[in-house]
């Protein structure tokens, strides 16, 4: 699904985020990405969505090379095939759970009752149902992160990126929304990037590469 | 639709800021409508003050010059009747004001047969004026005499009262001058006039020693007519002949045009200039020109300072319009750049924000006319009356008196050279100016949202994501 060769991102202040990073990624696999704080994880997550661009190499999904696309068409990408989970939830604080989760079918085009359809399944994927009508402000770290992935989800992407999903959350807490964004990458053959750096989440995934200064290294 | 709910949920959350915002926009567009109203009221004022003058339905009045003074000491200057004699003397004269000369009434049918012309009618503005000369051994040493009263008399072409100052009054008793009256001892008075001197209809006013019976009492639109007594223009013409006055049969002084269209004006008034090389000949245009006063003052503070106050008020309150927008989306960056990640287009992004700054600006435009029309009010409640002053004969300056005293040099204007109308100053707002709010308080609304969504939508997803909050 994505190859990476040769990528690297340097920026005009501070350190170079990647260098010569060089990945395979399957479809429908999960792998993790840990290290430490600043050592270039998001930034690799980054540009997998299509959020950034490499100085140096390409990035191809599914044959497409991102580097080289057009910034209409990488939107279009992140709209479609790729969902972005994030550690701090960046859910809207005005919008219910409901609507937040809708915000990110928008993009699609859909008809309201499409729309409104697709989101209720998501709830009901992460078990948020009964809250849908409530604000952010009005759920707990936990069911915030599961607005979030039920945002993602509900698009139906090919791909799900999550960045420190579970960096805000206690250890319960942790391990019911790992338990679950496990769950949904069985059911609907995702292939799932986590970024984490923590060793508990990363001794769950079949694959983990550890990132220490912008550079990769693949383990197992 | 997501956009309504999304608009509606952030408007909500900001009410405070959106409310601000509204208000710094009403308080610019409220200014504008209310300098609008403001020129409008003078506007009507002039127009009133034009309509008193010239009458409703005139589009030209041509006067001429008065004839040179006689030379002092000349047999033509020694009018005699200043002179004090043994016994007291009350003289009641009627003539020609200062600053305005006759014309043949023949130059009323030349000018009629004109291209463009639909009516014409001549007119008689007159000045009575009682004198009481007190006896030369009454008058005590450095007691000046008992001032003279004057009042202005207007003589009508009775077969075309719809022209003139006369058709601009509304009759409120009595009955208007008609052809039958053209030379009866009839007259009609302004209500001021007749309320001032309890004059009814059925009653008597003397002009010039001969009584006149009142036939119609006349309101003028604003601030009193061009004259206080109106006779039949031959009854006018045969009275102003006293000792050395010029006769004035067959004679007019302001001849009253009314064209076929608007547009036609200035090409009649030429045709009129070279018919009559020696007359004023002015317009509607030109009189407005030629007023002064504190109509004249309020028409230029309007015109200039208000102008320049209404685009300073409306572009401060754009600026703090853009800042808050501005602020606004400084404080969404990472909501914008989750919106990116999300696959939101960056015009998307723009439409929204927009969208928002336009219901603001839907909202100060209401507050703003809501401001516009409390401003307006204020200004009708508090004006005070201006007035209007214009020579009799509006080309000219008004004939001057020149007096020496021990200070030097005195110049004033010689009683009845010029015509002063006292007019209400109102502040009305039209639909117009309401338009007008409406469209800057949403152009605002739309300039601002349009930045700061740009704004927003040129931030790179990594920046805005990686914002603290």
């Amino acid at each position: 699904m994505y190859i990476l060769k040769g990528v690297t991102r340097t920026h005009r202040k501070g350190p170079t985020a990647l260098r010569d990073v060089d990945l395979d990624i399957a479809g429908g696999e999960w792998l993790v990405v840990r290290g430490h704080t600043g050592g270039g994880k998001t930034t690799l997550l980054n540009i997998l969505g299509g959020l950034d661009r490499p100085t140096a190499g390409t990035v191809t999904l599914d044959g497409a090379d991102l580097t080289t696309m057009p910034e209409d068409a990488l939107t279009r990408v992140r709209a479609k095939t790729v969902g972005f989970v994030f550690q701090t939830f960046n859910l809207i604080p005005t919008l219910t759970a409901a609507e937040n989760v809708e915000a990110g079918l928008v993009p699609l085009g859909l008809a309201t009752v499409e729309r409104r359809r697709r989101t209720a399944e998501a709830l009901a994927d992460v078990g948020l149902t009964e809250r849908s009508g409530h604000l952010p402000t009005e759920l707990s770290g936990g069911q915030q992160q599961r607005v979030g992935i039920a945002r993602a989800l509900a698009k139906r992407p090919k791909v799900l990126l999550a960045d420190e999903p579970t960096g805000n959350l206690d250890e319960d807490t942790r391990d019911e929304i790992i338990g679950l964004l496990e769950s949904l990458w069985r059911v609907y053959d995702l292939t799932l990037v986590l970024v984490t750096h923590d060793p508990a989440v990363a001794d769950r995934a079949p694959r983990v590469a550890d990132m220490t200064r912008g550079q990769l290294t693949i383990r197992g | 639709m997501f956009f309504f709910t999304y608009l509606r949920r952030e408007l909500r959350r900001r009410i405070r800021q959106t409310v601000v915002t509204a208000l710094g926009l009403a308080v610019g567009v409220g200014l504008v409508v209310t300098v609008i109203a403001v020129t409008t009221g003078v506007g009507d004022a002039q127009a009133a003050v034009l309509r008193s003058l010239y009458g409703i339905g005139t589009d030209v009045t041509v006067t001429t010059e008065p004839p040179p003074a006689p030379k002092p000491n000349s047999p033509e200057a020694d009018g005699g009747f200043f002179t004090p004699g043994a016994a007291e003397q009350h003289l009641d004269l009627l003539g020609l004001p200062p600053g305005l000369g006759p014309l043949d009434a023949a130059s009323v049918a030349r000018i009629g047969r004109q291209q463009g012309v639909r009516a014409v009618a001549g007119g008689l503005s007159l000045i009575d004026t009682n004198v009481t000369v007190p006896a030369a051994d009454a008058l005590p040493p450095g007691k000046p005499p008992k001032l003279p009263t004057t009042f202005a008399v207007e003589g009508v072409d009775v077969g075309h009262t719809g022209l003139g100052p006369y058709a601009s009054g509304e009759l409120t008793k009595g009955r208007n001058l008609t052809k039958a009256d053209a030379s009866a001892a009839v007259a009609v008075v302004d209500s001021g006039y007749a309320k001032a001197n309890e004059l009814t209809v059925g009653g008597k006013v003397t002009v010039a020693g001969t009584e006149f019976e009142v036939v119609g009492i006349v309101r003028q639109p604003q601030g009193g007519g061009a004259a206080e007594v109106y006779l039949p223009l031959a009854r006018a013409q045969a009275m102003a002949k006293f000792q050395n006055l010029p006769d004035l049969t067959g004679k007019v002084n302001k001849i009253y045009v009314a064209a076929d269209d608007a547009a036609a004006v200035p090409a009649l008034r030429d045709r009129i200039e070279a018919l009559l090389p020696s007359a004023t000949v002015t317009s509607a245009d030109s009189l407005a020109g030629a007023v002064s006063g504190s109509l004249a003052s309020a028409a230029d503070l309007a015109g200039r300072l208000g102008r320049w106050l209404a685009v300073a008020g409306l572009v401060a309150a754009f600026a703090v319009t853009a800042l808050l927008t501005m602020a606004s989306v400084a404080r969404r960056v990472r909501e914008f750049g989750t919106l990116k990640a999300l696959g939101w287009r960056g015009r998307r992004i723009v439409g929204q924000v927009v969208g928002e700054s336009a219901v603001v600006g839907v909202l100060g435009a209401a507050l703003g006319i809501a401001v516009g029309f409390g401003g307006a009010a204020l200004v009708t409640a508090l004006a005070p009356p201006v007035s209007a002053t214009v020579a009799q004969n509006p080309g000219s300056t008004p004939a001057e008196s020149v007096s020496i005293n021990g200070s030097g040099m005195h110049h004033g204007v010689v009683d009845g050279a010029t015509h002063t109308i006292s007019v209400q100053l109102t502040a009305p707002v039209t639909l117009t100016a309401v338009a007008l709010a409406v469209g800057l308080a949403i152009a605002g609304g739309l300039a601002a949202g349009t930045l700061g969504g740009w704004r927003a939508a040129r931030l790179r997803p990594t920046t805005a994501l990686g914002r603290v909050d």
